[in-house]
């Protein structure tokens, strides 16, 4: 089917008289928020708008999804280029990955070929962690934050990211860096990637207070207008302001226009849902000076488009015709093949925000009503939608792990065993690194694979699973136990770890979630990425809240469905053979029937 | 006093808490570390995600490697000569290669975890 649709004029928040978050602005600039909210976007209209005024702005991206490059016309990358197009405004790309490749490659290249390839292998992935990706982002933003000859031209200089608080706490910890510089390297778990950087400690100090600096530094949060993500930013919020990032701005992006709402019953439900999450935001949030950015129908490609982001002038949109045939299958006829085993487990992944919760409760009642026995674990936090259909049909059970119990109860445990023996210093660190992003992971991952083991007679569906990196390090048992049986001789003992579990697809079966937009295509991508080199290979993936599946008649909404087809046919192009598409749906998709209804779409 | 060299396998951190499992004979071990220095023993950590050029350095580490692979870790040298592989001592081996006796009434630590000193079957 085609639809045509013709010009619409969209005007800007009319009633704002510029954005707060620019007034009097620092000389840095961090925007921090989950992916695929718009920050990067806003770094770019935010240096645009400074170099327009005269300044002179230095923009630093760390996005992997950066259209940096693409949005000013010409090829940027690891050194700072002079932006042509607008005056005033330079920009520097920074990848943490090849960051922290470059790090993996100072530390095993000299052994290469001169320890067993096994063991090299064994340290590489030791060193593939989100925190050594993380520390050596940092390591690179370091130079720009205390005053050297590259920065001192600049009056303003964006960055599209910010450091964690975990990040931020390990630097400033005396006890982090005397562990670490004087009794041999290593105990505090994450600061691997400066070792041989012990000479600029004071550099990392320096960068430290910058940070914590008001006069100095800004912290502009990037949400949009929905319930977890606002959540999400919250901790964000207090986490950081507890280190002493005072100065704190937040911008609300993607805000649903009033004027869309009453021509469609979709479009005024999601309005209606964004004003309500706006209305429940967590208090901490309240008090901040808040900034609205509309939504817009195009992608932010070009000068013209990212000068109109932030101002009230109206943005002329052409919307062309659009092609809603689309052959991709339901989330049904993925069940429909997920039954043909008979039993199995069912781990549904990605990133937060995008739906894993929904797509596990609507998987596991699909399969409930075929009858087959089944078990959904969920730790979604809300358990808002494990408490709307629990008990309600035959052959389903459902439970619950929290997050924050699990880790708090592992947190407990090991402060009691290891910080027994500690001093206070000792200690300090060692809650730090209790703190580390792979604790929580760790500490659910445990609390699941008792529930992993039921898979063999009937089916259990989670909502999360641990990355590749985490399970290549529990595998460090496994491997062990192969070598065990390989050494009896393999034909009396039959053994199974976890790991060759996860491995084989008659078993298991990884469903990866995302939204059709760019950046949470990308994070699937490199989550997916993560798995294979644990040898295992998703099974299929589930492009959630799509709208080129839904009915509406807002133009808004159509062109969005336009811009969805580029990131779809990138799914199905280049990341994975099977695929599922689910609308975006008016009402909040709990309860058995609303669950059906995304599966039958 | 005799110099100890620990060869620790590729550990995150070397008290092991941002591992799949709290292992409890490396919390013991780095407590026990701890003690024998405080009593003024020349013990050295290596930690092979960090440092493998000190395993790659020392030809009896690098020798044990080949033939055992990752196995062979941890590995300890008292004076240039692998004492043990494979696991790690406990405060009484520590004790006899360094000479440090070990007060009566300080209480040992217990072995929690399986194969911790020789207590595992």
């Amino acid at each position: 089917m085609l639809v045509d649709v013709a010009l619409v004029t969209l005007v800007n928040n009319p009633e704002a008289k510029g954005m707060t978050f620019l007034a009097d602005p620092p000389r840095f600039l961090f925007y921090t928020g989950k992916g695929g909210v718009g920050k990067t976007s806003i770094a770019c209209a935010s240096a645009v708008k400074l170099a327009d005024e005269g300044k002179k702005v230095l923009l630093v991206s760390t996005d992997p999804a950066s259209n940096v490059a693409q949005v000013f016309g010409i090829k940027i990358g690891n050194h700072i280029t002079t932006v042509e197009s607008v005056p005033n405004l330079s920009a520097l790309e920074i990848d943490p990955q090849q960051a922290a490749q470059a790090y993996r490659d100072r530390i095993v290249g000299p052994v290469r070929g001169v320890l067993p390839d096994a063991v090299v292998a064994g340290i590489e992935e030791q060193l593939s962690g989100a925190c050594t990706t993380e520390i050596a982002a940092f390591d690179q933003f370091t130079a720009l934050l205390t005053d050297s000859a590259i920065t001192s031209g600049f009056d303003h200089i964006l960055f599209d990211t910010a450091p964690t608080g975990h990040t931020i706490r390990l630097l400033s910890l005396p006890g982090a860096w005397n562990t670490f510089l004087h009794e041999g390297k290593g105990d505090a778990s994450c600061l691997g990637p400066l070792s041989g950087l012990e000479k600029q400690r004071d550099q990392y100090k320096d960068a430290v207070d910058a940070l914590a600096n008001p006069t100095r530094t800004r912290l502009i949060l990037v949400t949009r207008a929905q319930t977890s993500t606002l959540a999400e930013v919250a901790r964000t919020h207090d986490e950081l302001a507890d280190i002493g990032f005072s100065d704190q701005h937040l911008i609300i992006n993607g805000v649903f226009p009033d004027e869309e709402g009453p021509k469609d019953l979709l479009a005024s439900a999601i309005r209606e849902r964004e004003r309500s999450a706006i209305d429940n935001m967590p208090s901490a949030l309240r008090s901040i000076p808040t900034d609205r950015v509309l939504l817009k129908s195009q992608n932010l490609v070009g000068l013209d488009a990212l000068r109109h982001l932030l101002t009230d002038e109206k943005g002329e949109v052409y919307l062309s015709r659009i092609d809603t045939n689309l052959r991709i299958p339901t989330l049904g006829s993925l069940v429909d093949d997920i039954v043909k085993d008979g039993h199995g487990l069912v781990m549904v992944m990605g990133k937060g925000g995008v739906g894993k919760t929904t797509i596990a409760g609507a998987i596991a009642v699909e399969l409930a009503l075929k009858g087959f026995s089944v078990h959904l674990t969920t730790s979604d936090p809300a358990a808002h939608l494990a408490e709307t259909i629990s008990g309600e049909l035959e052959h389903l059970t459902v439970s619950r792990i929290d997050p924050s119990i699990e880790t708090a109860r592992y947190r407990q445990h090991v402060l009691e065993t290891k910080g027994a023996q500690l001093d206070s210093a000792g200690r300090a660190l060692l809650e730090e690194d209790l703190r580390s992003p792979c604790t929580e992971e760790i500490a659910v991952f445990q609390a699941f694979s008792k529930v992993i083991r039921e898979a063999g007679n009937k089916f259990v569906v989670m909502d999360t699973a641990p990355t590749g990196h985490t399970l290549l390090l529990l595998d460090a048992t496994g491997a062990y136990h192969r070598e065990v049986t390989r050494q009896i001789g393999d034909s009396q003992v039959h053994l199974l770890t976890p790991m060759m579990q996860l491995q084989d697809p008659k078993q298991t079966k990884v469903l990866l979630v995302t939204l059709a937009e760019t950046t949470p295509v990308l994070e699937a991508a490199n989550l997916q990425k993560d798995l294979r080199r644990a040898g295992i290979e998703p099974w299929a993936w589930v492009i959630n809240q799509s709208i080129t599946v839904a009915d509406t008649h807002s133009r808004l909404l159509l062109q969005r469905a336009h811009n969805e087809f580029i990131e779809i046919n990138k799914v199905l192009e280049t990341h994975s053979t099977r695929c599922a598409l689910v609308p975006l749906c008016r009402n909040e998709p709990v309860g058995i029937e609303r669950l059906r209804q995304l599966v039958r779409r | 006093m005799a110099t100890i060299l620990v060869f620790d396998p590729a550990l995150c951190c070397s008290t092991g808490v941002c591992g799949v499992d709290i292992d409890q004979v490396l919390v013991n071990f780095s407590a026990d570390v701890d003690w024998a220095k405080q009593n003024g023993a020349d013990i050295i950590r290596f930690n092979l995600s960090q440092d493998p050029i000190a395993f790659a350095a020392n030809a009896k580490v690098k020798d044990a490697l080949h033939k055992l692979g990752e196995d062979a870790l941890p590995l300890i040298l008292v004076d240039g000569e692998i004492v043990l592989t494979g696991h790690y001592p406990d405060r009484l081996q520590l004790s006899s290669w360094t000479g440090i006796d070990i007060p009566q009434e300080q209480p040992k630590i217990n072995a929690g975890g399986c194969c911790s000193g020789n207590t595992c079957e």
